[in-house]
């Protein structure tokens, strides 16, 4: 069976499956799919599985890119680390709950007298916003130092990617302690739901879609954005042929490299605003302790778009359905032990990439780009 | 078939020795990365006065030849933490103090700690270079630790009832505890290996998945079946018997912690490893399948069953770390966060030693100094024992850019030479 075969059996499995549990738990609604299916579209769930899914469906679509373009970025992982971290820190720093003037009021001394320079009309920003502002740069930082090893300087990128994740998990928790005294920071608050006035009266829809979360509207936005982005832009082509041909592409005058680094940064800027979403949009704090709050989600986030066949849309999916069943734990607790709801959305990244096999992967992925002008 | 045997023997040859320059250099960039972060981090944490740098060289008896001494800002501020301070208490701090200095002791408590982590650190850096050489990731080692843990204390409990006390239990205890951890943690690998095998799972991520299963099942196992009924907080087993633990002959180690016979275990086990690579034709066909997966296929060699057997042993040196785990540093299966600092790590010292099953060893020593050393730090220093785990994931960095140290080699004029060997997907170059 060829690969397009074994993803179409992946997703019709996957839909058959969750086909079953509907109809099996509308007509029974006192049985176990039944509890499952009312649980799962009760419209708090939705609205957690959405929250759930933001950091996982921003990471894929920044992977996507990334991937596309040839470098394959397996320290996603990393960068949702450092970027939870740096975010809350940022917030935290700035004072939680105020607000930052841009341009800022200056003050100096100069020969005795002091001097300040108010710009007199101030934009302010929460510091919430300037903490996300920090998470992505930190991300994008951190997202760019993989695109120059990897790029520039000719790393395996597994293993450079592994590295950034190694680090980001050795760095963070270093961090909060020497900050805070232990692997975890302060709490700052979280993000407040952007209210759509009229819409959000809309019942179910309303409340999940006009009054949610700015990190959930900024993942819905994103989604198609991405998508639009990689399918019917020159940029979007350039970043497809740089990983399918890039020889053909260095040949009509597109620098490889160049592209290759936009894609890598596009995967921090996505992964950076996933931490964010994971520490500020969710917790309020980062926790650093053993494999730190991230748990996992930057591979997941892999799996994610592996599964959606590099299709914003269909990683976004492919989130929800992980996410989904994160929240299905948080609301069936009792049921089964805990570790078993635990263990099931890495129990299913499991199955999926078995169902998925190794997706067809553009064609120069992993490897280096030699152009033949130096 | 043996004109294609011809060119992967030559792929095999290159040289070693790159490597281990590449290898040396990278750890020295990483120290020097990992000081900077030290001090930078100084800056930003609270203490009364900055930290007096004293850099000198020191002399037979109480002389030396005094570099720097005083205090250093940046932008203003005074960083709190020394660097060198801090390198100073991670390397000696691990050993214990200098050897040479009145009232160091071989069976130092540090001592103990470096070399019980040493050890458990040769098993779990064999078990991710086994997988490497086949062009395999194991980052699942942790995840077979676990398991091997686990099976193995809850082998020993069930079966000490049955046999009897002392020397004579140890002899049937111990190998079994070894056994079923080695069992339980090539079953957990073989999955991964299968998946690949199989269905072309990419076995990166369903290895870190699988650790993330392994850490929730195991838990769930033990609260349900196995908890310790004294136990008044975490989820942990009962103390395996005292005869069960390796004997602390021939030194006088505390055997709730170290024993050279674990040490000479793993020693005899990075030799086995070794000769399996490099002596018998199943070695021929990990490593060629490590390094041209297309060409081994081509020569005859089944690569599925190759992936599946070379993740098999992965996970059963990952389980035995894991029974030795019990056995040396616990005397129990505990769920916690200290098991999967073992298995990353393995990851580091199998790159660090090139994948080279000897290498390894003197990796492994490396780490258990650092890892010993991370202990010194939290209990001597405000700098937080993370510096272990920052400077971890700075030595593969580094590792896998030799192009950098290429360049840098050109720039000092120190000569043109080609590429050496990185740390790459396809299991990487020879030096056997």
């Amino acid at each position: 069976m060829d690969r397009t075969g074994l993803r179409r059996r992946a997703t019709g499995v996957t839909v058959a499956l969750l086909a079953i549990v509907s109809i099996w738990g509308i007509l029974q609604p006192e049985s176990a799919a039944g509890e499952l299916f009312w649980t799962a579209t009760e419209t708090g769930t939705i609205e957690s599985s959405l929250r759930l899914a933001v950091p996982i469906a921003l990471t894929a679509i920044g992977g996507l890119y990334a991937e596309k373009s040839g470098i394959i970025n397996i320290g996603l992982e990393g960068l949702l680390i450092i970027s939870a971290f740096v975010s809350v820190l940022v917030t935290d720093l700035l004072g939680p709950g105020q607000s930052t003037g841009i341009p800022p009021v200056v003050t100096f001394d100069l020969g005795g007298s002091t001097y300040t320079i108010d710009p007199g009309l101030q934009l302010l920003i929460p510091n919430i916003w300037v903490g996300l502002a920090g998470g992505v740069v930190a991300s994008m930082l951190l997202a760019f130092l993989f695109g120059v090893i990897c790029i520039r300087y000719q790393a395996d990128q597994i293993i450079a990617g592994l590295a950034v994740w190694l680090i980001a998990l050795g760095l963070a928790p270093f961090a909060a302690k020497v900050v805070y005294g232990q692997p975890s920071t302060a709490q700052v608050g979280t993000f407040d739901n952007w209210t759509i006035p009229v819409l959000s009266e809309i019942p179910v829809a309303g409340e999940i879609l006009f009054d949610a979360s700015p990190m959930v509207i900024i993942m819905l936005v994103s989604v198609p954005v991405a998508w639009y982005g990689l399918n019917r832009t020159s940029f979007g082509y350039w970043v497809r042929a740089s990983g399918e041909n890039p020889k053909a592409l260095d040949t009509v005058g597109v620098n490889v490299d160049r592209v290759r680094y936009a894609a890598v940064l596009i995967s921090g800027f996505f992964s950076g605003i996933g931490g964010t979403a994971l520490s500020l949009g969710a917790v309020g704090s980062f926790s650093g302790a053993g494999q730190t709050m991230v748990d996992g989600r930057g591979f997941i986030a892999i799996a994610a778009y592996l599964f959606g066949n590099y299709n914003p849309f269909g990683a976004f999916a492919a989130s929800y359905l992980f996410s989904g069943l994160q929240a299905l734990q948080i609301r069936l607790q009792g049921i089964a032990p805990t570790e078993v709801f635990l263990m099931l959305p890495y129990l299913v990244v499991v199955i999926v990439l078995v169902l998925v096999g190794r997706t067809r992967l553009p064609e120069a992925a992993g490897e280096h780009y030699e152009s033949g002008e130096d | 078939m043996s004109r294609a045997r011809d060119v992967l023997e030559r792929l095999v040859g290159a040289s070693g020795a790159e490597r281990a320059v590449i290898s040396v250099a990278a750890l020295a960039l990483s120290i020097v990365v990992g000081g900077l972060i030290v001090f930078v981090s100084g800056l930003g944490a609270a203490c009364e006065a900055g930290a007096n740098y004293h850099i000198a060289i020191p002399l037979p008896g109480s002389f030396e030849i005094l570099l720097f001494d005083g205090r250093l800002s940046m932008f203003g501020f005074q960083s709190c933490y020394d660097p060198i301070n801090v390198y100073e208490k991670l390397f000696i701090g691990a050993i214990g103090g200098l050897p040479w200095e009145s009232g160091w002791q071989p069976t130092n408590f540090s001592m103990e700690v470096f070399l019980q982590r040493a050890t458990l650190l040769l098993f779990t850096g064999l078990s991710v270079a086994v997988a490497f050489r086949a062009g395999l990731f194991n980052i699942g080692t942790q995840g077979q630790m676990v398991w091997g843990a686990l099976t193995s204390a809850v082998a020993v409990l069930f079966v000490a009832d049955f046999v009897p006390a002392g020397v004579a239990g140890t002899v049937i205890l111990l190998p079994l505890a070894l056994f079923a951890g080695a069992v339980a943690g090539g079953i957990w690998g073989a999955i991964p290996g299968a998946l690949k095998a199989y269905a072309d799972a990419n076995e990166v991520i369903t290895t870190i998945m699988l650790n993330f299963v392994a850490y929730y099942a195991t838990t769930l196992l033990v609260r349900e079946f196995f908890q310790d009924p004294q136990s008044t907080g975490g989820t942990q087993t009962r103390m395996v018997p005292v005869n069960s633990l390796l004997p602390s002959i021939p030194l006088g180690f505390q055997e709730s912690r170290f024993s050279i016979l674990a040490l000479v275990l793993a020693l005899v086990l990075a030799a086995v490893v070794y000769y399996v690579l490099w002596g018998t034709s199943f070695g021929f066909d990990v490593r060629t399948s490590g390094l041209q997966p297309e060409a081994a296929t081509y020569a005859g060699v089944d690569a599925e069953r190759t992936i599946v057997r070379s993740m098999t042993i992965s996970g059963a040196l990952g389980g035995i770390a894991g029974a030795l785990w019990v056995l040396l540093a616990n005397g129990r299966f505990l769920t916690g966060q200290e098991v999967p600092s073992l298995g990353f790590d393995g990851i580091t010292v199998s790159v660090l030693a090139g994948n080279n099953p000897i290498g390894v060893v003197f990796g492994s020593v490396l780490f258990g100094v650092l890892k010993s050393g991370g202990n010194t730090l939290n209990f001597q220093t405000d700098v937080p024992p993370e510096l272990v785990n920052v400077l971890s994931g700075l030595i593969i960095l580094f590792v896998a850019m030799p192009e950098f140290f290429r360049l840098i080699g050109k720039y000092l004029g120190v000569g043109d030479e080609p590429a050496p060997a990185a740390a790459t997907t396809d299991g990487g170059e020879e030096d056997g």
